[in-house]
Parts: C-alpha cells; sequence; structure tokens
C-alpha cells in the first residue's frame, strides 16, 4: 500500500549529500578466495567519510558496456600517515561487472562515487553478533574493528560504544568461498563458519550458529545481518524470538545508489499499518529487521 | 576575447536559461541531487511523473542493464500530486530554476485536473504532459493515437495558463503525426523521446527478467531513435521540440541541437555519470564556439540533409 502525504515514515532518508564522484586510481587487486577479490582505490575524499555499512558505486570509466555503477560495500579504510587514504571493497564475480573488474592492474582507474547509503548505526555495548551469507561478510570488518576499538571511521570521526565481544557467523556453499578470514580473526572478532556442504566448519546454513551464540552469551545480544534474504528473514526470527535488536543490510539490485530511479524498491512496513516500496540505497541498505517484509515471510 | 555564446533558449512561452534540463523519472525530486550538482545552474528540472492517486510502482526486479542501456518497469512509483504538493514542491520551488511538472493520468478527465490543481501554484514554471510511459496500461494510448494527443493537449491548455510540454513515446508508426497532433492541440513544445519499449529474457530459467515482463529502454543504446525522431518531429511542427534519448557527452547534445532540439534533458546518464549536467554546462560554451555560434539558437536545426 502506498504511502500518503504527511504519514510518520519507519525510515530516515541518507541523501548522497556528502558524495564524491570522480575517477580514482586502483593500488590493489588481489585475490582473497575462489573468485574473490579484494580491490584498494586511492581516494581520500571517500575514504575520510565513510561509515561501515555504506557503499560506494563502481564502473569502469569511458565504457558503456558495462553501462550501470555496481554497488559495493566498505570492507575497509587505509590509513596512510594518520589520513584516511583508500578504500578497499571485497567483491565476487558473478556477472559482466566483477568480471572486469578481477582483470584491473594497479595504476588503472576506475570511475566511482560514494558514501552512499545509511550505514549501520553505532550499536549499543554488550555482544555484537555478526552473520553472513555468501559475500555478506564485507560490510562487518570496518563495524567490528569500530566496535572493538581499533579504528574509527567517518568526519568526523565517530564515537561507537565499546562491545565486550564480537562474534561473526559466516556460512558459504563451500569451504574455498570462505574470504577475509584472518582480517576479522587479526582484529579479534570470534568466527564461526558454516559451509552447505559440509567442506569446514558446521555442515547446514549459517542461521544454525546464531543460537548457540546469543543463548550462552552473557551479555545483552545485538544481530547485523547480511546475505541472501532467506538467510535474513530466519535470521530475524531467530532475534525477534528472543526480543533482540537486530539490523539487516539489503542487497537489492541498485542502477544509480543515488535515489534517483526507484530500482532498489523493498517492502517496508509503516507505522500507519501496511507496507509501501522505498528505495534501499537512500533509506538503507541497512533496516531494522522488523521493519523488512521479507518475501518468504509476507 | 570573444564573447561567450548567449545559453538562453525559448520553449514556446517558457525561457530557459540554458538548454540543459534534467529528465523525468531519472533525476528524482532534485533534492537527491543536490549533494552531486549546483541545482541552480540547470536549464531546467523535470521531477519525476506524478500522477492523482500515490502509486506503489511495478514490483522488482525494476531495472535491469542491458548492451549500452537499461530497461526499466518502475511503473511510476510516486506518492500522489497532494504529496507532491506539500512535500516536494516547496524546495523544487527554492530553487530558483524553471520546474517543469512531469504529469500522468490515465484519462483526460485526470489530466485536466491534475493541470489546474498546478496551476499557479509557486513553483510550477510549466507542465509536461506524460502521455507515453509504457510501464500503465492505460498510458501510453494517448501518445499512440493523433486524435486523443490532440484532445489532452488541448484540455490541459484550457484548463491552466502554464506552458505545456507533450512528451511523446516512439513506440508508434509515425511520430511526426501525433507531434503535429499535439502541436494542434497546443503545446508549446514537443518532448522526443521517452523509452523504447522492450524486453529482457533469461532463457535458462525461462522466464522473463523484469518483474513487469516488459520495460521501457533507455540509455545510449537509443540515442538512434532518439535523434530520428527529434528529425521526424522538428521537420513536422513549428513549434520547438526537446530532445530526450541516451544523451550522455557533449558531442551527443550537439548533434540534437543541429538535428533539430532547440533544448535536451539528461535521463539515464544521471544514474551512471552523476555529474554529468554539470560537466555538458561547463563544455556546451566551447562546443558553440567550435561551430563559429554566437547562441544556441543558431545552430538549433542546421543540419543539411
Ligand atoms: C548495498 C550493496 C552492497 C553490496 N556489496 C557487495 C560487496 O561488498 N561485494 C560483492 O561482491 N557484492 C556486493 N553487492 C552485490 C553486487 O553489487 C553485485 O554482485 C554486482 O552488482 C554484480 O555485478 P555484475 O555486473 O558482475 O553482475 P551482473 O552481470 O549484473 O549479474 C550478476 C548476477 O545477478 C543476476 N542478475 C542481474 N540482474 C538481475 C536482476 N535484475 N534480477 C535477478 N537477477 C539478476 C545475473 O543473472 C547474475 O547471476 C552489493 C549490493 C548492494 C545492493
Ligand atoms: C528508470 C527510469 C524512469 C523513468 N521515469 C519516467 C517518468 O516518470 N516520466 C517520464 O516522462 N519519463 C520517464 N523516464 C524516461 C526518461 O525521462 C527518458 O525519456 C528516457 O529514459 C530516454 O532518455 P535517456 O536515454 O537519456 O534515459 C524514465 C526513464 C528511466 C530510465
Ligand atoms: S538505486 Fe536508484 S533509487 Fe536506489
Amino acid at each position: 500500500m502506498p504511502s500518503n502525504a504527511d504519514k510518520p515514515q519507519t525510515t530516515h532518508v541518507c541523501y548522497a549529500d556528502s558524495a564524491w564522484h570522480g575517477v580514482a586510481k586502483v593500488e590493489l587487486n588481489v585475490q582473497l578466495a575462489r573468485d574473490t577479490f579484494r580491490l584498494r582505490i586511492v581516494c581520500p575524499q571517500i575514504a575520510r567519510r565513510i561509515l561501515p555499512g555504506q557503499f560506494v558505486m563502481v564502473r569502469l570509466p569511458g565504457i558503456n558496456d558495462p553501462l550501470l555503477g555496481r554497488p559495493l560495500a566498505l570492507y575497509d579504510v587505509i590509513v596512510d600517515g594518520g589520513n584516511p587514504a583508500a578504500i578497499d571493497v571485497v567483491y565476487l564475480v558473478v556477472g559482466k561487472m566483477t568480471r572486469l573488474l578481477a582483470r584491473l592492474k594497479p595504476g588503472e582507474m576506475l570511475e566511482l562515487w560514494g558514501p552512499l547509503g545509511n550505514g549501520f548505526p553505532p550499536v549499543q555495548g554488550g555482544h555484537l553478533v555478526m552473520v553472513a551469507g555468501g559475500i555478506g561478510q564485507t560490510p562487518f570488518l570496518a563495524l567490528a574493528k569500530e566496535h572493538l576499538g581499533l579504528q574509527q571511521y567517518g568526519d568526523p570521526p565517530r564515537v561507537a560504544p565499546q562491545a565486550k565481544k564480537v562474534t561473526l557467523c559466516y556460512g558459504v556453499r563451500t569451504a574455498d568461498l570462505l574470504a577475509g578470514l584472518d582480517d576479522f580473526r587479526r582484529a579479534g572478532v570470534e568466527v564461526f563458519v558454516s559451509t552447505d556442504d559440509g567442506s569446514l566448519g558446521h555442515g547446514g546454513v549459517v542461521t544454525d550458529l546464531i543460537a548457540p551464540v546469543v543463548d550462552s552469551s552473557p551479555w545483552p545480544c545485538c544481530l547485523v545481518c547480511c546475505g541472501p534474504e532467506p538467510m535474513l528473514a530466519a535470521a530475524a526470527q531467530i532475534a525477534r524470538q528472543r526480543h533482540l535488536p537486530c539490523l539487516v543490510s539489503l542487497e537489492s539490485p541498485m542502477a544509480c545508489g543515488i535515489g534517483i530511479c526507484f530500482s532498489c524498491a523493498v517492502k517496508i512496513r509503516q507505522p500507519s499499518g501496511g507496507w509501501d516500496y522505498r528505495r534501499s540505497c537512500v533509506e538503507g541498505p541497512v533496516f531494522r529487521a522488523e521493519d523488512v517484509v521479507f518475501p518468504t515471510t509476507g | 576575447m570573444p564573447h561567450l555564446p548567449e545559453l538562453e533558449v525559448q520553449l514556446g512561452r517558457l525561457r530557459l536559461a540554458n538548454p540543459i534540463m534534467a529528465a523525468s523519472g531519472t533525476f528524482g525530486y532534485a533534492r537527491e541531487m543536490a549533494g552531486m550538482v549546483d541545482l541552480r545552474r540547470l536549464g531546467a528540472i523535470v521531477p519525476k511523473t506524478i500522477t492523482p492517486l500515490p502509486r506503489a510502482g511495478n514490483p522488482p526486479p525494476r531495472t535491469v542493464e542491458t548492451a549500452a542501456g537499461m530497461l526499466n518497469s518502475i511503473g511510476l512509483d510516486n506518492d500522489g500530486i497532494e504529496a507532491f504538493i506539500s512535500n516536494q514542491l516547496p524546495y523544487l520551488a527554492s530553487l530558483g530554476v524553471p520546474i517543469v511538472v512531469s504529469i500522468a493520468g490515465k484519462n483526460y478527465g485526470e489530466f485536466v485536473s491534475m493541470a489546474s490543481r498546478l496551476d499557479g501554484l509557486p513553483g510550477v514554471t510549466a507542465l509536461e504532459l506524460n502521455i507515453s510511459c509504457p510501464n500503465v496500461s492505460g498510458g501510453v494510448d494517448f501518445g499512440a493515437d493523433a486524435q486523443m494527443c490532440h484532445r489532452v493537449v488541448g484540455g490541459v491548455r484550457q484548463a491552466c495558463s502554464l506552458p505545456v510540454l507533450a512528451k511523446l513515446t516512439p513506440n508508434v508508426t509515425d511520430i511526426a503525426q501525433i507531434a503535429a497532433a499535439a502541436e494542434q492541440g497546443g503545446a508549446d513544445a514537443i518532448t522526443v523521446v521517452n523509452t523504447c519499449l522492450g524486453m529482457a529474457v533469461d532463457w535458462r530459467r525461462r522466464r522473463p527478467i523484469l518483474g513487469n515482463v516488459l520495460g521501457g529502454l533507455s540509455g545510449p543504446a537509443i540515442k538512434p531513435i532518439a535523434l530520428r525522431a527529434v528529425y521526424q518531429v522538428a521537420r513536422a511542427v513549428k513549434v520547438p521540440v526537446v530532445g530526450v534519448g541516451g544523451i550522455a557527452t557533449i558531442d551527443d547534445v550537439m548533434e540534437f541541437l543541429v538535428t533539430g532540439a532547440t533544448a535536451v534533458q539528461i535521463g539515464t546518464a544521471n544514474f551512471y555519470d552523476p555529474t554529468v549536467t554539470m560537466r555538458l554546462l561547463d563544455q556546451l560554451p566551447d562546443a558553440l564556439a567550435e561551430l563559429g555560434a554566437a547562441s544556441v539558437a543558431e545552430v538549433v536545426g542546421t543540419l543539411s540533409v
């Protein structure tokens, strides 16, 4: 049901008011896992401002096919001599653009704009439980480092409450797709892994890992989730049963990333009842799980 | 030092400081772009089309990329005219650039009542009649039938004192005939083109990719079609033509002007090159100077065939 003029809204709109658009140099493009690469883009303008959970749109300059930018989440900000200098993204090769990204060499140029989207809000104390499916771990490294006091993000640098503990529950189809485990462990994150084929860790879905973690935690838990929609819906249900706060980062396909095309519509519950299609790029990609109407849950 | 070329153009009763406009449905309600571009520099802004009542729009996926273009089936997702007037118009009015409000009705009466509702409101400079959206049943008929087009443009002209642009679809047998009907109905200018009806298919799943099956093709892929439409329409009518379709570079802009467009609208390029309009504005004076032109008007429709 579409919304009316003056209804209160569930979400807060984050326009690209501090976004930078331009062409920047690739400094690094290294393989982390099967079909998965870590790309470093020298761009202090974005590095200085971007928050965990925000994303950039990336494309190849001067090329008309692929045409549209592709959204990629912030993996981490690289600080050089005390100044944010570059951003890292981690991407999985799935199609037209990511196949071409995988061929980029250091020194080549990329077009990008960002930071975009709302990003994660600072998560209140306790135990931060991050649930990732597929390539959904990418927005969590910066979030973990921030809440473990290792790095600050944003302009001015944001002060996030320190978590007592940060856990990553990370599920993939098969073990050789696991990307960035060392980065998370080095940051002090507790990591549990699941694989669909049982090749490593728990054999089964990643949401099986959530209950043991949250039910045995001595601290109040907060869930943050990113991955395929059925996974998000299942994680949201586990959180709901236990009255735990739960945030989800959605990966709805985007054409502009800045709110002008209305491609990225997601069904968001409205305070007055019913739902409305909202733009995930400017009202998300991070939503409270209870506000999202998942296709599987209706 | 030679004088900078005159950029001002006239679309019937509507005067623009320059010919670079933002196309409907590809610029949100302009507020979205405030951090990316200097909105005050634009010749005009056409916000996303509004309808009498709120519309949720089509189910996702709503867009898919195709070779050098994209298909969309957004379905006129908008909060309705009253929400537009209370939530979007005050900001648009504050910008001090012409705002060409794009309206779509399901029938004659809806177009006319929207026109009279908007008439005289601060911030509404002109109307663009979207009689060409391929994503809503009932919408496309006005742009596909010369008589209906004539009637709806005439009705809107009578219902308000605003300059009226008629935006046409390329998905017709003879676009020149429809344009002539819009002119006779009293249109101040003709905007061509809206998107070209198209389709994308996933053969492995034997399914269409868009939730709405069919969608509108836009972007560089349709530029030759849009240029052709400008050429045909400019020869068929005396009122100015506004060109839109695949424009992304200063060369594209100049091609449209020379072919007969008095102004151009930038659409899909905003999605993948969000600061494109500013670059085009920076480059336009030099491109005009290259032709030795002292004004935009001097190059419009100067194509020799
Ligand atoms: C906010 C956000 C953050 C993201 N962060 C990351 C990240 O950090 N790392 C990462 O790897 N990915 C991330 N993604 C996903 C990433 O944007 C896509 O994987 C990427 O756009 C793929 O581009 P491509 O050209 O390689 O693939 P494409 O050629 O565009 O297609 C990719 C796959 O999707 C299918 N597909 C394409 N369009 C549609 C459609 N409309 N409907 C259904 N299926 C379709 C294709 O068939 C193909 O299997 C993020 C997405 C969002 C929205
Ligand atoms: C996602 C999308 C939404 C659009 N929405 C509208 C709309 O609401 N009203 C309208 O008149 N045209 C709409 N259009 C058409 C554009 O204004 C333009 O006529 C068309 O896309 C061709 O120009 P381009 O190739 O530069 O995009 C839309 C186009 C796209 C791609
Ligand atoms: S991706 Fe264009 S509006 Fe969200």
